[in-house]
């Protein structure tokens, strides 16, 4: 009798919540009720996967830039990656929010799961990481079948890049994410990955962290032979815009005095997603322009 | 009769020169009485002592060596609001800035009597009016501290004094930053204080003519040391006054009889 | 009217305005709750999953708490700070408290949620003894043989600020990238909605901040006639001083800790009380508490609906209100403060 009521209690203690048990990027446990059907994507790169996939019916809510594809603009917005509203993600009564350990807070994250809201954590930095994140983001929006052919895809274009570049000596590349202070990619960053890629050598390939506050003395004693100059698009203030100007004083550069300062918009390499072979041929053919003639 | 203050072979010494002087300063062994009901004056030069001894009288300092009593008791032993129940000081000048109203200053003097109490009761507002009607300030109550005249402000904190109803008045330097007409009627108002209520007043003063027309006695401080104590016409004799303060001075009668300083300026 | 009487009114009209700001702020919101959803929810007779229970209840009942505690504490921090320095314009924050808390927390941001120690012990435990330390050394530098120097204390506070402002900036430098924007956001000032337990505990000490400074109200009074003449009239000035700073330092800490450095509103709130029930203490922080509490509220109500979704931080909107609020004080100073 004692061993049925336990059963029995059992039985009702194990919640229906528990249905469904995922693991995010972050290895932490995410249990779910069932396969998501109302996710709040706080996260671009995860919201223009959602899309790219097919699977933006699931998709009920977006963050303030979350702004490709055009659609993904019509969807309701929550607010910045940083402080989105919480009570804007609750009343859309999302059953999984998606966010970032890169630009989401943990706070909000702690926030969401107290009010009962399962939180999915993404992180990418690597390309073959980012095979990862498509195919989780297919997991989740119940696009599984679309995985493939966009990672196929994908795959063909980098490694055709890659290919085309094989053969040449690898210039000394330097990219200029931000011009004062100077921002360069460093070891963590997957931009770092992506100017090898594309046939290049990033001079500040070995300095830790993801993105350094670098010293033009030390990019100059490094003499890059390509200069990106990311330019941050029309939204950028002039701060952001790049300055081409101020580069060329800088004669001593085997870059300047060949002339291969270029300047760019390259946005989309700053996302994982989809478009990130366009942006990785850019680059090729910025630090290889006589491999695609 | 016990005197009301007694200062027995009280011994202190500031522990920096820095600290207030630019000297040392020392108390070797200083003794000396007040008795109740009268008015007594300290005088002497700058740095001779006179405010520290109000500072060990009120507690603010501790002797190193010997005691003060008060009515009999060892001020050591007691409680800070005790001892200002019984001495209520009358500060040279208001502090600066001083938000409150004369009232409320003068409400300030009851704390001793109830430290525990929140707000002021029947009692103190009584007591503090008073103590505003004795220095005629009950006019001034609504003001503001800071809007009033040298003399007004004077007054109200000589009532701030009184409402704490002491049984020692004490007064550091009452008329240094005051017109003459408001030298005469401060003095005019203690000795009032004095005659009608037996208010024992020490005053401290550097005005030594002020000291003579005011004090039954008087007590001339030298570098921590009495010099002399007695009598306003024993104390301010001309060689004495010469020595102490270090120059030329001449001693006359007032009307009232009481001794008159003068100083001797140099000529050419 | 006697004072007691006087407290009692302005105690009375300030909790009615209190807490209609607070009903005001429940209704306010951008999840688009109609006010029939949101009474019900108040009233206990919405479902426990339902979004207006959820948002009224579980996000703007503990955020309204927070805002009305932090402006309480810090609207009381100032005047106790005032009076201990006998400087209207000292504002808590010159205590160099919040600037050590903020280092705090600046430093839990950056090991990160996933190093063992700071999910233990939370960002806030980080805060704390970030605004202890810094606490301790203005104490220290300002304690003389002969006491607490107040002049030296806000002199003390200026300096440790300026020096952990400092450190944030050069811990900031060295910060990966991606959790800058993190740590500027927190270092704005943000109220969010806190926990129950969390809340209960800033409410905790809040109130112990607050009684603290409100029994020693009548003497910080007579601390106004100077230290000596207050110690004559039988106040144990070093006492007072000691606990006063304590309890500033602790009001200041806890709401940092809990809600990052929001300024101004101990600045603010005390002057124009000032103006309204007087300069006596014992009226003063009661109701500074009371003002400070919808002052806050009221902002942060403006912070999170003037660009909806999006939210500002509440630090922000103090800020612009405490600018020119400071420009109108010096231009105005007929009236002696």
């Amino acid at each position: 009798m004692i061993r049925a009521v336990a059963a029995l209690a059992l039985l009702a203690l194990a919640s229906p919540a528990d249905a469904l048990v995922l693991r995010d990027m972050l290895d932490r446990e995410v249990a779910l009720a069932g396969p998501p059907t109302r996710i709040v994507s706080l996260v671009p790169s995860v919201t223009e996967i959602a899309f790219a996939l097919g699977g933006e019916a699931r998709i009920v809510g977006v963050s303030d830039f979350c702004d490709w594809p055009p659609a993904a603009r019509a969807k309701p917005r929550v607010g910045g990656m940083v402080n989105p509203s919480l009570e804007t993600i609750v009343a859309l009564r999302p059953d999984l929010v998606v966010g970032t350990d890169e630009g989401n807070r943990e706070e909000t994250f702690l926030q969401l799961r107290r009010l009962g809201i399962p939180v999915y954590v993404v992180h990418a930095r690597r390309v073959a990481e980012m095979y990862d994140l498509i195919t989780r983001v297919g997991e989740l929006t119940g696009r599984r079948d679309a995985v493939a052919s966009i990672v196929a895809g994908i795959r063909r274009r980098i490694e055709a890049v890659r290919a085309a570049v094989k053969a040449l000596p690898a210039p000394r590349v330097l990219y200029v994410l931000w011009p004062d202070p100077l921002l360069v990619p460093g070891r963590d960053s997957h931009l770092t990955e992506m100017i090898e890629l594309a046939g290049g050598r990033s001079i500040t390939a070995a300095e830790p962290v993801s993105y350094v506050r670098f010293s033009i003395e030390a990019a100059v004693a490094r003499a890059p032979e390509v200069i990106v100059l990311a330019d941050h698009g029309s939204g950028a203030s002039t701060a952001g815009r790049a300055a081409p100007e101020k580069w060329q004083t800088l004669t001593s550069v085997p870059a300047i005095r060949a002339g291969r300062l270029y300047s760019v918009d390259l946005s989309i390499l700053h996302r994982y997603g989809p478009r990130v072979p366009e942006g990785l041929e850019i680059l090729a053919r910025m630090i290889h322009p006589e491999a695609f003639k | 009769m016990t005197p009301l203050v007694e200062f027995r072979d009280v011994a202190f010494a500031y522990a920096r020169p820095a600290q207030r002087r630019a000297r040392a300063f020392a108390f070797p062994g200083l003794s000396f009485a007040v008795e109740r009901g009268e008015v007594f004056g300290v005088i002497g030069p700058n740095s001779a002592g006179k405010t520290s001894l109000l500072r060990l009288l009120t507690r603010v300092l501790l002797p190193q060596r010997g005691e003060i009593r008060l009515d009999g008791r060892r001020v050591s032993a007691l409680r800070s609001w005790e001892l200002a129940r019984e001495v209520a000081v009358v500060p040279q000048e208001a502090p600066r800035p001083f938000p409150f109203t004369v009232e409320q200053l003068v409400l300030m003097g009851r704390y001793p009597h109830a430290p525990r109490r929140f707000f002021e009761d029947t009692e103190d507002a009584a007591a503090a009016r008073a103590a505003m009607a004795a220095t005629e300030t009950l006019a001034l109550a609504p003001l503001p501290l800071e809007q009033l005249s040298g003399g007004e402000r004077q007054r109200a904190l000589l009532a701030r004094a009184l409402a704490q109803e002491p049984r020692l008045l004490v007064l550091d330097e009452p008329t240094a930053h005051l017109d003459l007409r408001y030298q005469t009627e401060t003095a005019a108002l203690l000795r009032r204080l004095n005659s009608e209520r037996g208010m024992t007043i020490l005053l401290v003063s550097h005005d030594l003519n002020l000291a003579a027309e005011l004090c039954d006695r008087l007590l001339l401080l030298r570098a921590g040391e009495i010099a002399r104590v007695g009598a306003a016409v024993d104390v301010l004799e001309q060689g004495l006054l010469e020595r102490v303060f270090g120059c030329r001075v001449t001693v006359d009668k007032s009307a009232s009889g009481r001794p008159v300083v003068q100083l001797a300026y140099e000529r050419g | 009217m006697t004072d007691a009487r006087r407290l009692a009114t302005a105690l009375a009209a300030l909790g009615l305005v209190l807490a209609g700001v607070a009903l005001a702020a429940l209704f306010v919101g951008s999840a688009g709750l109609s006010p029939s959803a949101v009474a019900r929810a108040l009233a206990g007779r919405a479902e426990a999953s339902s979004v207006e229970a959820i948002v009224t209840l579980g996000l703007r009942l503990p955020r309204v708490a927070a805002a009305v505690l932090a402006g309480a504490a810090l609207a009381v921090a100032g005047v106790g700070f005032q009076a201990l320095t006998r400087n209207p314009l000292a504002e808590p924050s010159v205590l160099g408290v919040s600037s050590g808390a903020a280092f705090g927390v600046v430093l839990a941001q950056i090991l990160g949620f996933q190093a063992g120690i700071v999910a233990a012990l939370g960002v806030t435990v980080f805060a704390f003894a970030g605004a202890l330390l810094a606490a301790a050394i203005v104490y220290l530098i300002a304690t003389a043989p002969g006491g607490l120097a107040v002049q030296t204390l806000l002199l003390a506070g200026v300096i440790v600020g300026i020096f952990f402002s400092a450190a944030i900036t050069v811990t900031i430098s060295v910060v990966d990238f991606n959790r800058l924007s993190g740590v500027i956001h927190w270092l704005l000032g943000n109220l969010a909605p806190i926990p129950a337990a969390s809340l209960a505990l800033f409410a905790a000490l809040a109130a112990a901040g607050v009684w603290l400074v409100l029994r020693h109200a009548r003497e910080l009074n007579l601390l106004a006639l100077g230290e000596e003449a207050a110690s004559q009239l039988g106040v144990d000035a070093e006492r007072l001083k000691r606990r006063v700073f304590v309890a500033a330092a602790l009001l200041t800490g806890t709401v940092v800790a809990f809600t990052g450095p929001i300024g101004f509103v101990g600045l603010i709130v005390p002057h124009v009380l000032r103006g309204v029930v007087g300069q006596d203490n014992r009226l003063l922080v009661p109701t500074s508490a009371l003002a400070g509490g919808a002052f806050l509220l009221a902002a942060d109500t403006l912070a999170r609906s003037v660009v909806a979704p999006a939210e500002l931080s509440v630090g922000v909107i103090t800020a612009f209100c405490g600018a020119p609020f400071f420009v109108w004080i010096l231009r105005t100073r007929s009236r002696p403060v």
